[in-house]
């Protein structure tokens, strides 16, 4: 048997749960009932790889078969690893009108051309989503499907996320993307997260979004269950004011899942009684990072609890209404003035 | 037995020679064919053998034996390289490991094969990860693997894997008592830097009182200087603290979290899945050892410090007859004749929590003289209450049931042994700062009825202040409880007093256990301190709850007690009530308070009189103050005058009310309000008593009770419900009883 | 006590009260108490055990309790009009949060010293919590002997410990609103004050 193929369901088999593991297969439908069921009763997944590999020379599956199972995989549980948000930028007239077969066709000729040893695979996903699998090789080898890389684009969006690439290989994708799409530039968008949907939604804005409003909101009203009559909250009034603010600038309901922020400072160090420090030319260089499970939310509750001061600082606030989560912070003008701009790259 | 010998229990037994002699100074003495001789010594593990090879006979043909003796065999300095038969043998062993876990043979084998480094030292790791025992870890293979640490050429990470993986299989190595002997070989290590940490837990895990010298203290002190204050040092010198608090004079921070990490991760997931796979396996063939409970609670026992351990060692090896050391492990001992006849060499077992589980183990600890098996229990339950209980991270509730039981657990065996730990003492004080009242309390407040006399210097702010905060913020019934509490805990002083002062006269400090040297009249101002202090509680609690009556009975009770100190306890001190007591239970509205305030008045008057009798006979006696006689008189002239003569308001009593005021407040004759007929709480026994006396009489006049025949009778009338107390206190008090107005007699001073 | 006492306390815990607003002080007996009602103010920087004691609070049928919840003082002044006299002012400390107790602590500069003779508690949560630093608990400690104030500990993350924190602040609350019988707020108060521990780390017996 092909080495290759042997590792490749090893490894698919470390990877999926075994709980999973069945209902992975049933969609992948390459078994029969009863390699199904011969499946279910097995336990260790030292067997379980034994019995798929029976099974693969059995129907007579490739690798392709196997790269398939693992997509199915993937795109049920994308969240794995890091993504990383594109964008492309600049469309061509007809970037409205590219259709996935046109597509597909395209970036697979486009990527070949590039990379001699690829390995492509390209299937729609239920929510209008295409997941491009690319197995990269080089002039010397074959493409190592161990490491593949996962690319989710939208079409007729700009956008495109990416999981496992290597900057050694990001060039390619992007020149193939930018060809296949109709758009001219491509660039990072300075956005990443462990979970697709949310970085996803942060980008496309789907999520509940609040506007300013100077009325009393349906939000205040909405707050105020009906509560004992004997007790009253003293500053009900601000408190409803902390969260309408943290809620204009964080959004309503459930926030995307967002890991982290990283701000990278490159201003001038400004503290009056350290001379010593202010007085140097060059910008004082750190990066500060937020990381929580769920960033967003916990700074919407930053805000509306107080420990955050309201308006919430447009610092904060630009994380969804920019969809990055990644800042260079610089001096907007060299001078007395002590604002900071958050410049866009 | 010999005839059925399979390839691989011959195979096996050879190897464990083999390691027995390469550890006696032989070594490559290569494979001995077994011989009677063998056989014959081969008794440890006897009944395991069996069990495995029953095992093993099923799952015949194995080619993991195969394995096991191609890295029994394998030559020093072949190539790992290419070598595809080694990886090929690893791969079996390691799917035996993985699955079923190794048996104890096969950990030696490969615990040897990884530290000799016969293949250099790529493997180690590999290897080393791959030891799950399946039951045991024989102790000479872990022995063996030490002593290969000194031979120096194993890269540290590895040397670091090792002593993690002892770490984490410690509890299921089969004997300590070598490793116990190379103590001072691997104390050598911990100047090793890298080492040092996992050095310490192993020490710590082995340390006993005959170890902990002054050099190891000093080396420990100067590595602290060295490395600054780091936990694990700082946890192995608290132990040598605890053993001996002579050689460790500095103050260490008890409050040190948890400091020895498990390091058990590379192993954790497999070890629990072997465990879990061989379930059964594992629980039978521990239960040939251990005489008690399920093999469910191993597991858990790894995340939870409350979790009482089982007891059981490890020592699986039938009591060995010719011996030279004959330590027969706890758990053999099945009666108590066992147990005297076995006493001086009884092993203790790895976790000295399992004997709070046991009670053939208490009462060993109870007689045993050498003191460290308390020592080292209360080490541990010093840790585990701190850990657990007083400081639980987070997310109390998850644990509640679980302190719930072990709290009951700890105060049973409180209870059998019949005194605190000081463990748990020291818990009390801190937990006591920190405590709402609510959480356990009932078992915090039986521990706390357990605490031993605390001198009089310290019991204000220890328990007093503490105590008096959570009382007047809480409920009534938490004041009772804490009066309850009080209660018991005096009653225990008390009883301790009485059994040592027995002993020897004034001695008391001779006790068993607990450090503290006290003297009579140190003890007389503690006892002293707590019946003041509980009449403060009383006096003041009675006032906010409104004279609640079941705080009143929980009071009294405590005054019961009291009053009998002379007689019952032997403890000359005789205090009486405060007023904030006495004159609530008086007037109160229940019958039954103040018939129980009769009897402790009478109770009193005993005391006081046999005190006073034997003060006449024996000169040096103990001297009952002017005040406490003067006090006692008071109240019992008032108690007579107002239930008896109704004269309430008699100038100089305890209580007085200006003249015009009682006029004003238009009550008639207010002098007799709280006489036997008027008294709220016997009014409806008058009345009663009334209608029987005089069935015809339409209105009621209680007055006509009063007149000396119908007294008489009612007197009866109400002692024969029950009333002794009253009917005591009547009789010791009021001699003549012609009519009324009789003085009640009162003590002279 | 007189209440030059307590101010004089004040000073010397180094709570200035040059932050002397006259109109958002809070005072005791700026108002008339309501029959057979009591008033209890729960101040928390963050809002959360609050709510859970206002609910228990209010069960309480022996007396009407009203509640009123704050997240810091001073309270806002157009309020001043509907609310009630304050017979018992709650500061809850969350110990695993310094902002709780600097909230606490600056909150405090804004109460009448009159509240300090027997009307004012704190309500410690978390205390055993590990990763509390003891010098928070020392410190929570401190102020409130200095003031002399009770310091109450309550389990907030159980249900009954929730229970048992409100069953014991309406035992506080009844006394200082005036609803216990020969007992008066300042009499309890001088009965449970806190007091600084010395250390106990080490009891030492000999």
């Amino acid at each position: 048997m092909d080495e290759s193929k042997k590792r490749l369901v090893q490894r698919l088999i470390r990877r999926i749960p075994t709980k999973m593991l069945k209902t992975t297969l049933q969609k992948w439908g390459h078994l029969t009932g009863e390699q199904h069921r011969a499946m279910d009763s097995i336990q260790s997944k030292w067997a379980l790889t034994e019995s798929l590999l029976a099974i693969c020379e059995e129907n007579e599956l490739a690798v392709k078969h196997l790269t398939e199972l693992e997509m199915i995989y993937m795109m049920d549980n994308p969240d794995q690893g890091m993504w990383y948000a594109f964008q492309l930028t600049d469309p061509g007239d007809d970037a409205q009108s590219v259709d996935l077969m046109q597509f597909k066709e395209q970036f697979k000729s486009h990527l070949r051309e590039l990379v001699r040893q690829v390995s492509v695979k390209i299937k729609k996903h239920t929510d209008e989503a295409v997941w491009i699998r690319i197995a990269w090789g080089d002039a010397y080898s074959r493409p190592d499907h161990l490491k593949p890389t996962y690319v989710v684009h939208y079409l007729q969006t700009p956008y495109v996320f990416v999981t496992r690439l290597n900057s050694k290989q990001k060039p390619m994708l992007f020149q193939a993307m930018v060809l296949s799409t109709r758009y001219q530039y491509f660039k990072d968008a300075n956005l990443s997260g462990r979970n697709l949907t949310a970085i996803r939604d942060l980008l496309m804005r789907k999520y509940q979004q609040v506007f300013p409003t100077k009325y009393p909101s349906p939000l205040t009203e909405r707050k105020q269950t009906v509560t004992n009559p004997h007790v009253e909250r003293e500053q009900a009034k601000p408190a409803a004011n902390r969260l309408q603010m943290a809620c204009e600038a964080f959004g309503g309901g459930t926030l995307p899942q967002l890991q982290s922020a990283v701000y990278k400072l490159e201003t001038k160090f400004r503290d009056h009684t350290n001379t010593l420090m202010t007085e140097r030319e060059e910008p004082f260089r750190c990066v500060v990072k937020f990381s929580s499970t769920n960033l967003l939310e916990s700074l919407k509750n930053c805000a509306s609890s107080g420990i955050a001061s309201t308006p919430v600082t447009p610092l904060l606030s630009s994380i969804p209404l920019k969809g990055k989560n990644y800042f260079v912070i610089t001096d907007n003008v060299p001078g007395p003035s002590s604002q900071m701009r958050q410049t866009q790259n | 037995m010999c005839l059925c010998l399979t390839e691989c229990f011959e195979y096996f037994s050879n190897v464990e020679m083999a390691a027995q002699l390469n550890l006696s100074g032989h070594p490559d003495s290569g494979l001995p064919s077994l011989t009677d001789q063998s056989m014959s010594s081969r008794t440890s593990n006897r009944s395991l053998r069996v069990a495995e090879k029953e095992r093993r006979k099923n799952e015949a043909e194995d080619p993991s034996v195969l394995a096991l003796q191609y890295f029994y065999n394998v030559e020093a300095g072949t190539p790992v390289s290419g070598n595809d038969e080694v990886e090929r043998n690893l791969v079996l062993v390691e799917q035996v490991a993985y699955r079923n876990g190794l048996s104890p043979e096969a950990i030696s084998i490969m615990l040897e094969f990884a530290m000799s480094l016969r293949m250099g030292h790529s493997l180690c790791p590999r290897v080393l990860k791959c030891l799950i025992p399946v039951t045991v870890v024989p102790q000479e293979a872990v022995v063996r693997g030490v002593s290969w640490l000194g031979v120096g050429k194993i890269p540290v990470s590895t040397q670091v894997l090792f002593i993690k993986w002892v770490l984490t299989v410690f509890d299921m190595i089969d004997a300590k008592d070598q490793l116990r002997a190379i103590y001072g070989f691997i104390f050598s290590f911990v100047s090793e830097e890298n080492l040092c940490p996992f050095i310490c837990h192993l020490l710590y895990l082995l340390t006993s009182k005959q170890i902990v010298r002054v050099f190891r203290v000093r080396k420990l002190l100067e590595l602290q200087s060295k490395l600054g204050r780091q936990p694990f040092l700082l946890n192995l010198l608290s132990l040598y603290k605890v053993f001996c608090p002579e050689l460790v004079t500095f103050s260490i921070p008890s409050q040190s979290k948890s400091v020895f990490k498990n390091h058990n991760m590379p192993w954790k997931s497999a070890l629990f899945a072997v465990q879990k796979r061989n379930g059964s396996q594992v629980a039978s063939s521990i239960s040939l050892a251990s005489a008690s409970k399920d093999g469910t609670n191993r597991r858990k026992r790894k995340r939870h410090h409350l979790e009482i351990p089982v007891l059981r060692s490890v020592v699986n090896k039938e009591p060995q007859t010719e011996t030279r050391r004959r330590l027969v492990p706890l758990v053999q001992i099945q009666s108590v004749a066992e147990l005297l006849e076995n006493m001086d060499h009884i092993e203790l077992p790895a976790q000295m929590g399992s004997l709070l589980g046991s009670s053939l183990a208490l009462q060993y600890l109870d007689c045993v003289q050498d003191e460290s098996a308390l020592l080292r229990l209360n080490f541990w339950l010093g840790y585990a209450l701190h850990e657990e209980l007083l400081f639980c991270g987070d997310g109390a509730s998850q644990n509640s049931e679980e302190s719930l039981q072990f709290l009951n657990k700890l105060l049973s065996t409180q209870h059998f042994l019949q005194e605190g730990f000081s463990s748990s003492e020291a818990f009390l004080y801190k937990f006591l700062n920190v405590w709402d009242g609510s959480l356990l309390r009932p078992q915090i407040l039986g521990l706390l009825s357990n605490i031993p006399v605390i001198p009089s210097s310290q019991i204000e702010r220890l328990l007093f202040k503490p105590l008096m905060q959570l009382f007047f913020t809480s409920s009534v019934f938490f004041k009772c409880g804490l009066i309850e509490c009080l209660n018991n805990m005096l009653l225990k002083w008390l009883i301790w007093h009485s059994v040592y002062a027995l002993e020897d006269d004034l001695d008391i400090s001779r006790n068993s256990h607990t450090s503290i040297n006290m003297t009579l009249s140190g003890f007389k101002d503690s006892v002293m301190g707590l019946v003041d202090f509980v009449g403060r509680l009383a006096s003041s609690g009675l006032q906010l709850e409104g004279c609640h009556s079941l705080l009143l009975s929980f009071i009294l009770d405590f005054y019961t007690m009291v009053c009998d100190t002379f007689l019952k306890y032997g403890l000359p001190l005789v205090v009486m009530p405060p007023p904030g007591v006495f004159y609530p239970a008086l007037f109160a509205t229940d019958p039954v308070s103040v018939d129980r305030l009769a009897f402790i008045m009478y109770r009193y008057k005993v005391n006081l009189t046999s005190a006073k009798i034997q003060e006449k006979l024996t000169d040096q006696a103990f001297h009952i103050s002017r005040q406490t006689f003067h006090e006692f008189n008071n109240y019992t002239v008032y108690m007579v005058n107002c239930l008896w003569n109704s004269k309430m308001f008699q100038p100089g009593m305890g209580v007085q009310l200006g003249e015009e005021l009682l006029l004003k407040s238009n009550v008639p004759q207010y002098w007799t309000s709280f006489d036997l007929v008027h008294h709220p709480a016997f009014m409806s026994y008058a009345i009663d008593f009334h209608q029987k006396c005089w069935p015809g009489k339409k209105d009621i006049d209680l007055d006509s009770i009063k007149h000396s025949k119908p007294w008489s009778w009612y007197l009866e009338y109400l002692f024969s419900q029950g009333y002794d107390g009253l009917a005591l206190f009547v009789q010791s008090n009021i001699r003549a009883r012609q009519g009324n107005g009789q003085q009640g007699d009162s003590l002279s001073t | 006590m007189s209440r030059g006492f307590v101010y004089n306390i004040l000073f010397r815990t180094g709570i200035v009260l040059s932050v002397y607003i006259r109109m958002s002080l809070l005072k005791p007996f700026s108002k008339l108490p309501g029959l057979n009602a009591a008033n209890i103010l729960l101040v928390e920087c963050e809002e959360q055990f609050q709510k859970s004691l206002a609910d228990a609070l209010v069960e309480e049928t022996a007396v009407t309790v009203y509640v009123r919840l704050a997240k810091s003082l001073p309270l806002p002044k157009e309020n001043e009009e509907s609310r009630p006299r304050i017979d018992l002012v709650v500061f809850i400390i969350n110990l695993t949060s310094e902002l709780s107790f600097q909230s606490a602590e600056a909150s405090l500069k804004y109460l009448d010293p009159g509240y300090l003779l027997g009307k004012v508690c704190f309500m410690v949560t978390n205390a055993r919590n590990a990763s509390v630093p003891t010098e928070r608990l020392d410190a929570v400690r401190k102020l409130a002997a200095a003031l002399h104030c009770p310091l109450l500990f309550a389990e907030d993350q159980t249900p009954d410990g929730v229970t048992y924190a409100t069953k014991r602040l309406l035992s506080i609350l009844k006394v200082s609103a005036g609803l216990v019988p020969m007992a008066t707020a300042l009499y309890l108060s001088s009965l449970t004050s806190c007091t600084v521990p010395p250390d106990i780390d080490q009891p030492s017996f000999d």
